[in-house]
């Protein structure tokens, strides 16, 4: 176990370095000037050029990576061209409703997707898989801002229930800002829960044709036990694997359902960089998605040891 | 509690304890804050601030913002005219038109409490001149900027410049006049005499404006910007909102009491909700397509002529902003009623004559090389228009092709006379001419110079006189008419959404909050 850990670990250094690399090229590639954005319209090729220099960006661009990532080693991320502040504190104070959003949406796709996707084995053909199969799919082609924007419309607008949009106002209490999350969790549990029905459901489907559960169902085990600790219990780990992955990708931020709801959060600082062209923010945040989704892979690994003793081996 | 003829066994609010919390019931349906003696606004505005240094950068959004905290020598009343804010009075002007003496208003406090003196105005407006680039252009005609005494400033200028006062007076790049103590490079401290002072920037969440209890402004009657400002709002919340239709809905459902720069689409929709005002500032801009005359096809001046015939203009708006309630053509760089309101060139403008521009283009000798229209989608009005423009060329016999970008690719290609041959902007309407568009300066993207541009601008920019000045407006707007350096596509409106019950808002093109409440 500390072996294989030490091997990921080691492959998480490499990945890294060629995540930033990628990210530090493909950016400066695109067409764009933060400064020329920076000044406005009035403003003259010098101004340009002199704003261009203070940020350094008039260096080549090997130079500007080279020094950017003795920085990075150092855990510093830069300073934001736009904010005015270091790329590490623009990203903390967008970490909680990112984070909050990730965990609440995660929590209704697992809860909505596992039984859906259970109970869509279980009943295989008939009515009930039939509807929910539907559902799922109709919720997997759904685009998150078309869905957010009805929500909007119906919970918020016409009902009156729920806040439209943004992370509460200055010095909200945590509750109230909470609050802002739920219309936006709530639409993207719905979009993410498909996958992890449709995950489900196949896992089950393979576990439930298998000799053991047919043993388990001779010895008159009740259908209960079988489908829930027999044939969940062995159908785990591609649910985890999606599991972990969907959370992986919403603490990186669910970037249109942050924007739709005007979430302060990281996937819409990324948006807003890149419109922006601020590229330490860019970097830094992509460097630490990037981050946090080879982490989650790692653990995601970590947990097939701990559901699956096959995989231990 | 019933929803769409269905009972629910509970009440509302039972629902919003299970759901969300007892806290979020403050979130309803109004979304106001009642302060201590007060009330909070929240105004959803297009996007986050580049910046709140008012010098930093000409953007509007800056300008909307920061004016509330910062003023300036002159401003504007709702007629486009010049009006003293922090200064006393008009300035004394010397005969010769080079010594401007402007007298500090005594009684204006800065948000830390001491009184402001020539010193603060003087340091800002070197550091205007210094950083933003319509302060530089003035920079080059001004000799040297003194205090003499502790309220009274003079201006020495080598060269008479008729648009001083106008360039001091405006919102965007604003000659904003601060605490002297403050003064840094970048602005850490936003000290001020506006009606709000400065509490707090989350970006992207929020921009936080409170009342400046010791706010003492002028007396005179309100006015577009000018006269009495009164803070009757505690609290400002700028809240950079993005998307258009969360804007919309924001405002209808009550988040929002403003929301700014709604989709012209949604006038139907903010018109016919309870409870909701749409608001329309008629002009709120002008848009307009700068043509290369640097390198490539546009820069033959015949291949810009029949570019101008082929032109429908009326076409273009209608595409581009769907309802005539949201725009209109106009050839007048000025309306009726401003001093420099002319119709010189208006013979050129809206042809919409594709044989007449196809017989110029083979005078020109056009070799059918692609006209690239460089254009933005961030911005949907300039896309639409490119796109009638595009057809509009092809029917005269261009090659029109379309350059479709975002903005920040738009700004930085533009600057490179090798990547473009026609692109779409658009400016705030201004009521000076020299302050828009930059292509009336020398160096900005289109390279316009020639000798009767230089004789045209020279006169009217020599001229202190501002009846001398109208007329000589039109002799420049001629120039353009005939050289086609651009083409101002006419005028568009603004449209914005409001809570009922403000009462007090003026549209302006950069929305202002003071002298505001909500009922």
């Amino acid at each position: 176990m500390a072996s294989r850990l030490a091997k990921r670990l080691g492959g998480l250094v490499i990945v890294m370095f060629i995540v930033a690399a990628i990210v530090f090229f493909l950016t400066r590639l695109a067409p764009g000037d933060p400064a020329a954005l920076m000044l406005g319209d009035q403003a003259t090729a010098d101004d340009i050029a002199r704003l261009r220099t203070t940020y350094g960006l008039d260096r080549p661009l090997f130079i500007q990576f080279g020094l950017w990532l003795a920085e990075v080693v150092k855990g510093n991320l830069g300073h934001s061209i736009f904010l005015q502040r270091p790329v590490t504190q623009a990203l903390l104070e967008r970490a909680e409703p990112t984070f909050f959003l990730a965990l609440f949406a995660l929590a209704f796709a697992t809860l909505i997707g596992i039984p859906c996707g259970i109970a869509s084995a279980v009943w295989r053909g008939r009515l009930v898989d039939q509807i929910l199969s539907a559902i799922a799919m109709l919720s997997a082609s759904i685009p998150s801002f078309w869905l957010g924007l009805l929500f909007i419309q119906f919970f918020a607008v016409r009902l009156g229930w729920l806040p439209v949009a943004g992370y509460g106002d200055p010095g909200a209490p945590l509750a109230e800002r909470l609050a802002h999350l739920i219309l936006p969790a709530t639409v993207l549990g719905i979009v993410n829960s498909a996958l992890i029905v449709r995950f489900t459901r196949a896992s089950m489907l393979d576990v439930l044709g298998e000799d053991f559960i047919r043993t388990a169902r001779a010895k008159g085990i009740s259908e209960r036990r079988v489908v829930l600790r027999h044939a969940f219990g062995n159908a785990l780990v591609p649910i985890v694997t999606v599991v972990g992955l969907t959370g992986a990708l919403l603490i990186g931020g669910a970037i249109v359902t942050e924007t739709v709801f005007g979430l302060p959060g990281i996937g819409n600082l990324i948006v807003s960089s890149v419109l922006r062209r601020d590229y330490p923010v860019i970097q830094g945040a992509l460097i630490v998605v990037a981050g946090i989704y080879v982490i989650i892979n790692i653990a995601v690994d970590l947990i097939y040891a701990l559901v699956d003793p096959r995989v231990r081996t | 509690m019933t929803i769409s003829g269905i009972t629910l066994p509970f009440d509302r609010r039972t629902f919003f304890k299970l759901g969300g919390g007892a806290a979020a019931l403050t979130l309803l349906p109004d979304g106001l804050v009642h302060a201590a003696g007060g009330t909070s606004a929240n105004l959803a505005m297009v996007g986050e601030p580049q910046s709140l240094d008012p010098m930093a950068s000409t953007a509007d959004l800056i300008g909307t913002i920061m004016q509330h905290v910062y003023e300036t020598l002159y401003t504007f009343d709702a007629n486009w005219a010049l009006r003293p804010m922090l200064a006393a009075d008009m300035p004394t002007i010397s005969a010769d038109g080079k010594l401007y003496t402007i007298a500090i208003r005594p009684d204006a406090v800065l948000h830390n409490g001491r009184k402001l003196d020539a010193e603060d105005v003087v340091i800002s407006l070197k550091r205007w001149i210094e950083l933003t680039p319509r302060g530089k252009s003035v920079g080059t005609t001004v000799d040297a900027i003194t205090a003499k005494g502790a309220a009274t400033v003079e201006i020495a200028l080598k060269a008479v410049n008729p648009s001083l006062l106008s360039h001091l007076a405006l919102p965007s790049g604003m000659a904003a006049i601060m605490a002297k103590e403050t003064i840094a490079n970048p602005l850490t401290e936003f000290v001020g005499t506006g009606p709000y002072r400065f509490v707090e920037r989350k970006p992207d969440q929020y921009t936080l404006l409170v009342r400046h209890d010791g706010y003492v402004g002028r007396t005179e009657a309100p006015s577009g910007y000018a006269g009495k400002r009164e803070a009757r709002l505690t609290e400002l919340r700028f809240i950079p909102v993005p998307n258009a239709n969360t804007r919309v809905e924001g405002v209808i459902a009550g988040q929002y009491q403003f929301s700014d720069q709604l989709p012209v689409e949604s006038m139907k929709k903010v018109s016919g909700a309870s409870g909701i005002q749409p608001i329309l500032t008629m002009p709120y801009g002008f848009p307009y397509v700068v043509t290369n005359t640097k390198q490539g096809p546009m820069a033959n001046l015949g291949v810009r002529k029949a570019f101008q015939l082929a032109l429908s203009e009326a076409d273009m708006l209608l595409a581009a902003f769907g309802d005539e309630k949201f725009f209109a053509t106009s050839a007048e760089h000025f309306p009726k009623g401003s001093p420099f309101y002319s119709d010189a060139g208006a013979s050129s403008y809206n042809k919409a004559d594709a044989a007449a521009a196809k017989k110029l283009l083979a005078e020109a000798k056009y070799d059918n090389t692609p006209i690239r229209i460089l254009n933005s989608k961030q911005y949907e009005f300039h896309n639409r228009m490119a796109l009638v423009m595009a057809e509009n060329l092809k029917e005269a016999g261009f090659n029109a092709t379309l350059d479709v970008v975002d903005w920040a690719t738009l700004i930085q290609r533009r600057g490179d006379a090798a990547l473009w041959d026609v692109y779409v902007t658009h400016s705030a309407f201004l009521p000076e001419p020299m302050l828009s568009p930059p292509q009336l300066s020398d160096g900005a993207p289109g390279w316009w110079k020639t000798p009767a541009k230089d004789a045209a601008l020279a006169a009217f920019n020599g001229e202190t006189d501002a009846a001398k000045r109208g007329a000589l407006w039109g002799k420049v707007q001629q120039v353009v008419s005939d050289e086609v350096p651009y083409i101002r596509v006419g005028n568009f409106a603004a449209l914005s959404g409001a809570t009922g019950k403000m009462k007090g808002y003026k549209p302006m093109p950069w929305p202002a909050f003071w002298n505001v409440d909500l009922g």
